[in-house]
């Protein structure tokens, strides 16, 4: 059973709920401020192996591989007219679910695991790409609410089946 | 096919048909005619360096274990039991001395060699030959790190098939005695794209840049490009394939982005003709035909940040996977001399600019997507592509390195060649 209180579980998953809506309505400004200062965001690459090797996310290769102020350059990017990647821009939905908040080894710190299932629609083609993945989320209470200092994501595909992830995981 | 019966003079005249860019008749043809023939990039040395090493990658649609050895000897061996078939190693790395099928439990030692057959008295009677039966060996072969392997028994050497465009891929793979090593596993996605535009933009697409990723200019990445982005050399291998672009701007320090150390080791793993010529490099951007293509570009990933600067350089096999279809893998090469933090910058560099969610890469891929579709269209196959840029452009008489040389960054020179070779390999009687 976790040790939160109802009220800091809900806040959490709040916060959770909150960043997903940022990333659909692509308030991006919105969303790199929940970042911490020092928050660092990380996707493996996995890579399919035997049952018994040592690792199948890669401890070296990584998708996304960023700091605050390289997620930071992502959303000037995205900014400019030229992100033709999302010119028009792409319909996500990020869909979480199992959220399970821990404390973590700091106070006012909490790891938050979730399965997190993003469905992603480009312009008029009726297709669609679903990235699962699995998150792991170190946050830090900052006043009132709360701020990623770490986001960790593994997607469940070793060959990742969309064109590109010109969109947040 | 009549199409291919009509394309050499196209290409002659600065055209290539829209329809080879996605097409079921010509995706059958090349798995037979080009990836039945061609050197096919399997994979680096530093992905596999201990005996028993493996990695599985593609030619075509044949699946096929690379591996080190017990020897240390490197071996390519189609993935498929000997049996009935069956798919004998179902990762796509690992270690092991021995594949054993999870169908009839045939066992081959890393090498191919089967050595053992359950039942063999009991069932074959000791009557079947073992040594009939090992799995179908590939022909390997490699260059700096770099192995490739053929289908075909007939093919030319290695060294003969890259025909001096190693000159230009050391440029990647020898910055410093040692060479180069991947940072890690590949990048691998799926993309709804045609493998040969893939190929053909990284045989030196200068033409795109300012445009397909105009937010790179706009957020300062790049010096202005209007004046100077043509500056550069386009360079290929007549009848190969093989073809980079190399892109100059004035001004910039020689070598800019390497560390000091591996600028000084440079001058005993090139040669003059590579040091004068790669000094003055800032872009590179090169494909081995077919499928194999590479970039090595200075970048800061804060642009406001140029003492940040870093050389990264990433390898990718666009693998095709069906007429329209492609599956990726994209490496970071790393120096093996540098020290750990240059890498780990270097592979920060290359994951937010190249890699599936780079910023550079996810344009490149949406253009690419986009086109196979409209080239696929019942209409949109019945077009041509003018192709004619730099068809009257004399050749430099003394550039230090192989192949035709022309004086600019932004000219399809290298493109003619490329679709010509493509069309020697898929048109062949």
């Amino acid at each position: 059973m976790s040790t939160l209180t109802i009220g800091v579980e809900l806040a959490i998953q709040r916060f959770l709920a909150e960043e997903c809506l940022a990333l659909d309505e692509r308030r991006y400004r919105d969303w790199l401020a929940m970042f911490a200062e020092d928050g660092r965001y990380e996707v493996p690459v996995r890579v399919t192996r035997e049952k018994d090797a040592e690792w199948d996310l890669s401890p070296r290769s990584k998708i996304f591989d960023d700091t605050k102020k390289t997620l930071e350059i992502r959303v000037r990017r995205l900014e400019t007219d030229f992100a033709w990647a999302e010119q028009p821009p792409s319909r996500t939905r990020h869909h979480l679910s199992n959220i399970l908040a821990d404390p973590a080894g700091e106070s006012g710190t909490y790891v938050v695991r979730a399965n997190c299932l993003i469905y992603r629609s480009r312009g008029d083609q009726p297709t669609y790409d679903l990235v699962s993945a699995q998150r792991r989320d170190l946050i830090r209470e900052d006043g009132d609410g709360f701020l990623f200092v770490h986001r960790w994501a593994a997607i469940d595909q070793s060959t990742v089946g969309s064109r590109n992830l010109s969109f947040f995981i | 096919m009549k199409l291919l019966e009509t394309m050499g003079d196209a290409i002659k005249n600065g055209r290539v048909p829209s329809r080879i860019f996605n097409d079921p008749e010509i995706w059958e043809l090349e798995k037979t005619k080009l990836f039945g023939k061609v050197w096919s990039f399997l994979g680096h040395e530093s992905e596999i360096p201990q005996p028993g090493d493996y990695v599985t990658r593609y030619i075509a649609d044949n699946n096929i274990i690379l591996a080190r050895d017990e020897h240390g000897g490197i071996k390519a061996n189609l993935n498929m039991c000997r049996h009935r078939g069956n798919q004998i190693c179902k990762a796509e790395m690992g270690n092991s001395s021995h594949f054993r099928c999870s169908y009839h439990g045939w066992v081959y030692k890393n090498s191919g060699e089967l050595v053992g057959v359950p039942f063999l008295k009991e069932g074959y009677d000791g009557l079947l030959d073992r040594g009939n039966f090992g799995l179908v060996s590939i022909r390997v072969d490699s260059y700096e790190g770099l192995i490739f392997g053929t289908l075909d028994k007939n093919a030319p050497t290695l060294e003969e098939y890259l025909g001096g465009f190693q000159f230009y891929l050391d440029i990647y793979l020898k910055p410093g005695p040692n060479g180069v090593e991947v940072y890690g596993p590949p990048d691998r996605w799926a993309a709804e794209t045609d493998w040969k535009i893939c190929a053909e933009n990284f045989s030196g697409d200068g033409y795109h840049t300012p445009v397909a990723h105009q937010f790179g200019f706009a957020l300062g990445y790049f010096p202005s490009s209007g004046t100077t982005h043509n500056l550069g050399w386009a360079v290929h291998i007549p009848d190969k394939g093989h073809a980079i672009g190399l892109g100059h701007t004035p001004g910039l320090p020689p070598f800019v982005g390497y560390p000091d150390a591996l600028v000084q080791h440079m001058k005993h793993t090139l040669s003059e003709g590579q040091q004068e010529l790669f000094a003055k490099t800032r872009t590179a951007v090169g494909t081995v035909f077919p499928n194999l293509s590479f970039l090595i570009q200075p970048f800061s990933p804060i642009p406001e940040e140029k003492a940040s600067t870093v050389r990264f350089c990433t390898m990718r096999l666009w693998h095709p996977t069906g007429a329209g279809k492609m599956e990726m893998y994209s490496w970071c090469l790393v120096p093996r001399d540098a020290e750990p933090e240059y890498k780990e910058r270097a592979y920060e560099a290359y994951t937010l600019a190249f890699g599936q969610a780079g910023t550079f890469e996810q344009d490149d891929f949406e253009n690419w997507t986009n086109l196979t579709r409209q080239v696929g269209t019942s209409l949109g196959r019945t077009l041509e592509f003018p192709y004619q840029m730099g068809m009257d452009l004399t050749p430099v008489t003394d550039f230090p390195g192989p192949g035709v040389a022309v004086d600019r960054y932004v000219t399809e020179n290298n493109f003619r060649n490329q679709w010509a070779t493509w069309l020697s390999y898929v048109g062949a009687e």
